[in-house]
């Protein structure tokens, strides 16, 4: 349901959500192939240190722990009640909740407004508003903080920690960033899957990434945006850069969304570019540029300045770099109109068959030394303004080193404020330098444009940060 | 060509027979007018379902309270008794026939030497088995009555049957593929004879013997049952308004809904289920066969004469299989020579085999082990969609050779 603007108490209370004291999961099946099941079992499995209650009226134990009939008779306080049953039990849960006092409430149930029931969905929407309990869901995976081992829902991967946000519509697409996050190292503070989003809508859960301190970037996937409003004022009310997906353009692309998260696109797309731009989110267009460009965001400084300086070992890459930066809209300049004397200090690093250009090409039998050279030269460099590195291995490249190499420079310059984007293109090698990279803060990818992706959007990011 | 679709509940239903001359099969959930389990005309009995044991006034507490003159409240708080101590159970039966299933029962007799604890490890196999949605241990001339509904029967011979037949203290395991599901837990079904659909059968003699045999129910317990297992549309079955206030549903069209499905269309039917474990009776079981020169005609003939006896509480009818029809009573509380003198009296039955049960593993899916605290547990053990035949072999016990993981 709409929300005109972000509503305090929800964002307040969102942080019983991703760090509750205690979880009843209502639902909780005796049975280990069951979803209610595998709710207890994550919060066991990762390692959740808060109290769990099982809520089941046939069971007197599950998973080992005592198994309570219903909310009402749980003795304790409950932060976060997790709905795990079928549609037609959830109003009567939400009067429990209310009368339990409990301070969030996530429902995981399907069949709400996707299959025509929007009434229903609406009143338990009001009814919940009227008592002031933020409600997250329904149709929805779940939710999890890695920071804290809390992974609550019927979520296989706790991700890796870092510094994105993750709130996603979808579900199976949440399990996808969290499947690449453990397989990619593709750190997140916290993770929400918003499904029908029937209350608690998407600026709340910015509003509240805005506070977090584990939080760099936040990244959101939508399937439709109906408070466009509170969206803007969540965007613009936070000192973080947000990227949004937002899927449904097509034709087809519609119906798609509503009978997946009951959402509903009335306006054509360019709507959608117009209030990015005034919310100053940046819109990606596919999955992979989501994640790529988030991470960066997340990581590196934005780029101040349109100077920036490839050094590769593979001109191949730094061409498909450079063709890649033209057609974003942001070309490479040549190293002499960037720093006139940037050419000469540089190619004290390559051999006499390489490249001064931009892309720099210091060949591909670059040593580690004369990558940290060529490193050093363009970040002290006042007139750069950020660096793309390429491994490109060859028999003679000593991958492992040279990533060191980048971590030193990295680390060191961190104090300059200028972005460092690698690219690793290759093997084994490769993958395993991307990981390391990536859990150093330095955002690294497997191809060439997915890099340049990554900086043109952190020069976006800096020129909005201008605005 | 446009598709016919004999749809359930209607005309069409019946013009199948007078355009083929074999009987209709079905296809897994597909069949006109068969709707899924979450679909919303079955919202009245999951909503049931799902609140029924804290909050038993989703029954039609006011009906019972004008046929037995006790107030609503102790009606609730009898049947919250009742429902706590596990004596009870809401479920429903399904005709799987209509579904697009097989219904397979099959027959278990172990080595006459067999040990105890190697009939108790396949009796715990059994019970853990999610192939497996109803089951019996029995005591006497077989050792257990099972089924399990099927779309493919060589899912459940690769699943099931071999796993028991291989194992070494089995003697025979013989398929019951079931013809008509005729009356279960003493509630008549749709293949009952048509007037006597959804009646809820006890003999006179059998009430008053429960009824002094033990302290758990007492007479208007057993009215309270009674009297919900005996309405004569389930649109009496329940309070609407009750499943209305607790799920937000509409009430009116719950009522409906379910009015269509099980009064109409007759291939659901919901029910309380009496746990005759729990109340320390055995169920005695008849597994009768007839002479195979015995006409299709006249087995109905004997089974239709068969559910005549309220003395039964389950009548199943069997084809293609070395037996035709079981049928059993509580060896507690009825007079057993009786029943079998008039079995006996039927010149089609070749021999009857007996044996008691005191123990019943799962109903329809639904788990009965309390020790295991696992009442009530329901597994979907269908294999609609599934190849179970490259699944790998489970051993069902002590196995009588070796390599068996192989199929």
């Amino acid at each position: 349901m709409k929300t005109n603007a972000i509503r305090g108490y929800v964002v307040d209370r969102l942080q019983y959500a991703l760090n509750p004291s205690s979880v009843a999961v209502i639902g909780a099946s005796r049975c280990p192939g069951k979803v209610g099941h595998k709710v207890i079992d994550g919060l066991q499995k990762w390692g959740y240190q808060g109290k769990i209650y099982p809520v089941n009226p046939r069971a007197e134990k599950v998973a080992g722990l005592k198994a309570y009939p219903t909310l009402r008779e749980i003795e304790e306080p409950v932060d976060l009640a997790f709905i795990a049953v079928p549609a037609h039990l959830v109003k009567s849960i939400l009067e429990d909740c209310v009368a339990k006092e409990v301070k969030i409430v996530v429902i995981a149930t399907s069949a709400f407004k996707e299959i025509g029931r929007g009434e229903l969905q609406d009143e338990l929407t009001e009814y919940c508003r009227a008592n002031e309990l933020p409600l997250i869901g329904p149709n929805l995976v779940g939710m999890g903080s890695p920071a804290l081992n809390f992974n609550c829902g019927f979520i296989p991967y706790l991700p890796t920690l870092g510094p994105v946000a993750m709130i996603s519509q979808s579900g199976a697409n949440l399990l996808a960033a969290l499947g690449t996050s453990q397989k990619d190292h593709y750190g997140m503070s916290f993770f929400v899957g918003l499904g029908n989003k029937a209350d608690v809508d998407f600026s709340e859960f910015i509003a509240y990434a805005g506070k977090d301190d584990n939080t760099k970037c936040i990244a959101v996937y939508m399937e439709g945006l109906d408070s466009p409003e509170a969206f803007i004022e969540a965007c613009q009310s936070v000192a973080k850069p947000v990227v949004a997906i937002k899927v449904g353009r097509s034709p087809i692309g519609v119906k798609a969304a509503f009978a997946h998260t009951a959402s509903e696109n009335v306006r054509d797309d360019a709507y959608y570019d117009e209030v990015f731009a005034q919310a100053g989110a940046l819109r990606a267009t596919t999955w992979q540029e989501f994640l790529d460009v988030s991470l960066a965001l997340g990581t590196q400084p934005a780029l101040r300045g349109e100077n920036v300086v490839m050094i590769t070992n593979g001109g191949g890459s730094g061409l498909l770099s450079c063709d890649h930066f033209d057609r974003c809209g942001l070309p490479l300049k040549e190293l002499k109109e960037i720093s006139p004397s940037l050419a000469g200090r540089i190619r004290a690093y390559m051999p006499m068959f390489g490249s001064p250009l931009n892309p720099v090409d210091i060949s591909g039998t670059a040593s580690p030394t004369q990558y940290k050279g060529a490193f050093m030269q363009a970040m002290r460099d006042p007139a750069v303004d950020g660096i793309l590195g390429s491994i490109c291995p060859t028999a003679v490249t000593n991958v492992d080193a040279v990533v060191d190499v980048v971590i030193e420079v990295h680390d060191r310059y961190r104090r300059l404020g200028k972005p460092f984007i690698m690219e690793c293109q290759g093997g084994e090698e490769c993958q395993r330098a991307i990981m390391k990279l990536r859990d150093h803060g330095i955002p690294a990818y497997p191809t060439a444009e997915q890099a340049v992706n990554a900086m043109v959007a952190l020069y976006r990011y800096g020129q909005m940060q201008k605005k | 060509m446009t598709e016919k679709q004999y749809l359930l509940g209607t005309d069409e239903q019946q013009q199948w027979m007078r355009e083929y001359t074999f009987a209709p099969r079905g296809n897994g959930f597909k069949e006109p007018g068969v709707l899924g389990m979450d679909a919303k005309e079955f919202s009245a009995f999951n909503v049931a379902k799902s609140f029924y044991q804290v909050h038993p006034e989703v029954f039609n507490l006011k009906l019972v309270a004008e046929k037995t003159g006790v107030a609503e409240s102790e009606i609730a708080a009898r049947l919250k008794r009742m429902i706590d101590r596990r004596l009870i159970m809401f479920v429903k039966n399904s005709s799987v026939s209509a579904l697009g299933f097989g219904l397979y029962y099959w027959i278990v007799k172990m080595k006459k030497d067999c040990p105890p604890q190697a009939k108790a490890q396949l009796a715990e196999w059994i019970q853990n088995k999610d192939e497996i949605c109803t089951g019996y241990l029995t005591e006497g001339d077989f050792d257990f009555f099972c089924g399990n509904h099927m779309r493919v029967l060589d899912n459940l011979l690769c699943g099931v049957i071999e796993p028991i037949r291989r194992n070494r203290w089995v003697e025979s395991i013989h398929l019951c593929p079931i013809r008509r599901d005729v009356r279960e837990s003493h509630v008549n079904l749709w293949d009952a004879p048509k007037a006597d659909y959804r009646r809820y059968l006890w003999s006179d003699a059998q009430k008053t013997n429960f009824l002094n045999s033990q302290n758990e129910m007492d007479a208007t317990d057993f009215a309270i049952i009674d009297i919900l297992n005996n309405v004569t549309s389930i649109e009496d079955f329940f309070d609407y308004e009750v499943l209305g206030q607790l799920s937000g549903l509409d009430p009116a069209a719950m009522k409906k809904d379910l009015g269509w499905i099980v009064d109409h269309q007759r291939y659901v039917v919901p029910m309380f289920y009496f746990n005759y474990q729990a109340l320390g009776l055995n169920m005695h079981c008849y597994l009768i066969r007839l002479f195979q020169n015995v006409t299709s005609c006249r087995k109905e003939q004997i089974v239709d004469e068969l559910s005549q006896y309220p003395e039964f509480n389950n009548i199943f009818e069997f084809s293609d299989g070395i037996y035709d029809i079981l049928v059993s009573a509580y060896a507690q509380l009825t007079d057993l020579d009786a029943l079998r003198t008039m079995l006996d009296g039927y010149a089609e039955i070749e021999e009857v085999w007996e044996a008691d049960s005191p123990r019943q593993f799962r109903r329809w899916t639904a788990r009965l082990d309390k020790d295991a605290d696992m009442w009530e547990e329901c597994i979907f053990t269908d294999d609609f969609l599934q190849d179970r035949t490259s699944w790998p072999i489970e051993p069902a016990g002590e196995w009588q050779e070796k390599g068996g993981e192989e199929r």
